[in-house]
């Protein structure tokens, strides 16, 4: 049945099959190469006649980009470090029992995620204008996007510490560890690179973040890069290569990123997470 | 007050409180606001009173008001259209990508794991690149439909009535596609592969197989990933601005961006909270169904 060459037919396949999915990214970086006249040619170039890449340095002064993105990571990265810090502990103790209470307290827990955020806004909208928070509205932005990514994080990363053999904590208890001493020192080294690998994904979620900050953040120098596309897509949009432009500065950060960690991340996934 | 103290750094207490600072922060986030939304959604409210707590009592007249809506049956079925749709074509094509990877032969999982950028894409670039691919006069997905022979005459993806729905379908497909296959990886990636010896010895064939042995083996991580996949695809949001904005004519919109749409565009919140409601209890019998699922899960 295993011939020597039927795993090389199925690496060709298996090329063909990423070369049409990632077509639309391949996509996105030509059309932003192609001049204003080239992309309505019909039928459309696969290859620029001419690559020019001085739409980059345009988009990127004449949309602001630079403060855009800046709001963008700002918000990523207070969502991620309030997700990690109040997720990590509840993912433990959810992994560590096997109770009614922990059924509930997980239903609990995906139940309040599950409202889609577009809903969402006006209740928490009305909360944040009472407590004064709009004011400051990158962290309101931050305090509503964390509550909507928490339960994901928790989900994945208690999935993590039950891979986390129980007998090396007991063992640590035995030695005299306290319950505070061998979390810190025993379970969340082991599951140290599960959690960061979903640190990243919260991160990289959140960099995307759209309907909140569209709906709460008014000022435009405190937006993110999300709501900055947003401004000039729309129906009757025609101006495509700078849109593809702005949309490649904006991913290609994180799209590198993701290559680069692309094993750990689909490792730290895989190994006994996701269950 | 010391048995307390020892009780936070050795027994009880400091699981109370690891869990107990995260519930206590998403029942404020997302706790209060469902019940406020459920709230809303049997009181009368306007621009005046969205501040305050107390306002008249409807019943369920924004229930009535909200089915009585022209565009009711069609959002409805929209929303079905769209999520059973989106939710197939992410689980086949996922399913089968998944088993494709799985077989043994060189770079297997580091193109598998290309195929996952698609989901920490931002969904407004992802509907950005999609609208501009999906569009009518130029797009490219009609020059290769042409070029293949599919279709004759241009379609007008995002402005036909009959297409405009499926439209926001096939990038959300491309967006959800990447998940569904990583969490099916995971669940074949468990099963024991002498089954499958012990089955071809046997004489089972490769179709028997999937069906004796894949599916029944699966049978949580599919209940895990239909019943996330439902939740993701009623929140999605930043597909229909990219792409359509609900139009045309509404042949577009779904319950979620109806409701966003009712409280953001046409200020009425009440409305709005009203359809949000009526979501939520589509979203309930997906988590139980999703609960259920981890019962089976191996402990480690």
């Amino acid at each position: 049945m295993t011939r020597p060459y039927v795993p090389w037919l199925l690496l060709g396949l298996a090329l063909a099959l990423a070369a049409v999915y990632l077509f639309p990214l391949y996509w996105m970086y030509v059309t932003s190469l192609k001049s204003g006249s080239e992309i309505f040619a019909n039928p459309p170039t696969f290859w620029p006649m001419a690559p020019d890449p001085s739409v980059y340095p345009a988009v990127w002064t004449r949309r602001t980009m630079g403060t855009f993105l800046w709001n963008s990571v700002v918000i990523a990265s207070g969502v991620t470090a309030i997700t990690v810090i109040l997720g990590t502990g509840c993912a433990y103790v959810l992994a560590r029992y096997r109770s009614a209470w922990i059924d509930f307290g997980l239903f609990l827990i995906l139940m309040l995620q599950v409202l889609p955020a577009s809903v969402m806004i006006t209740p928490l909208f009305v909360g944040f204008n009472q407590m004064g928070l709009l004011n400051y509205p990158r962290t309101a932005v931050v305090l509503a996007a964390a509550a909507k990514s928490m339960p994901f994080f928790v989900v994945l990363v208690r999935a993590t510490f039950m891979s986390v053999p129980r007998e090396l904590e007991e063992a640590a208890l035995v030695d005299g560890n306290s319950r505070v001493g061998a979390f810190f020192s025993i379970v969340l080294p082991l599951a140290r690179n599960g959690i960061l690998v979903c640190a990243i994904l919260t991160f990289m979620s959140s960099f995307g973040e759209y309907i909140y900050s569209k709906s709460i953040i008014q000022d435009t120098a405190l937006q993110p890069a999300s709501v900055g596309l947003s401004g000039f897509l729309g129906p009757n949009s025609t101006d495509w290569n700078s849109i593809m432009a702005y949309s490649a500065i904006y991913v290609t950060p994180i799209l590198a990123v993701f290559v680069l960690l692309q094993r750990r991340i689909v490792s730290g996934l895989t190994s006994g997470a996701l269950k | 007050m010391s048995r307390f103290l020892g009780s936070l750094r050795d027994g009880i207490g400091f699981d109370l409180i690891l869990v107990g600072a995260a519930m206590l922060f998403l029942l404020a986030l997302a706790g209060l606001p469902l019940v406020y939304n459920v709230l809303m959604s049997f009181q009368q409210v306007d621009m005046f009173t969205l501040g305050s707590l107390l306002r008249p009592f409807a019943g369920f007249a924004n229930y009535v008001a909200v089915v009585a809506q022209p565009e009711f049956w069609l959002v409805t079925k929209n929303t079905l259209i769209f999520v059973f749709a989106s939710m197939a074509g992410q689980f086949v094509i996922g399913f089968a990508l998944a088993i494709f990877f799985a077989q043994n032969f060189p770079g297997a999982s580091t193109i598998r794991g290309l195929f996952l950028v698609s989901w920490v894409m931002p969904g407004l670039v992802v509907g950005a690149i999609w609208s501009w691919i999906l569009a009518g006069d130029f797009g490219v997905f009609n020059a290769i439909l042409k070029s293949l022979g599919l279709i004759q005459a241009t379609v007008f993806w995002k402005s036909d009535p009959n297409f405009a729905l499926w439209s926001v379908v096939i990038a959300n497909i491309w967006l959800g596609l990447a998940f569904n296959m990583l969490l099916l990886s995971v669940g074949l990636a468990a099963i024991p592969r002498d089954l499958y010896e012990a089955a071809e010895l046997d004489g089972a064939n490769a179709f028997q197989r999937f069906w004796t042995i894949t599916l029944p083996m699966m049978r949580s991580t599919i209940g895990a990933v239909l019943s996330l996949g439902l939740i993701g695809t009623l929140q999605q949001f930043d597909l229909f601005p990219a792409l359509t904005e609900g139009g045309p004519a509404n042949t577009s919109t779904v319950a979620g961006y109806w409701a966003w749409q009712m409280s953001f565009q046409l200020y009425d919140f009440a409305k709005g909270a009203t359809i949000s409601v009526m979501m939520f209890v589509l979203v309930l019998f997906a988590s139980v169904v999703y609960v259920r699922s981890t019962r089976h899960e191996v402990r480690g």
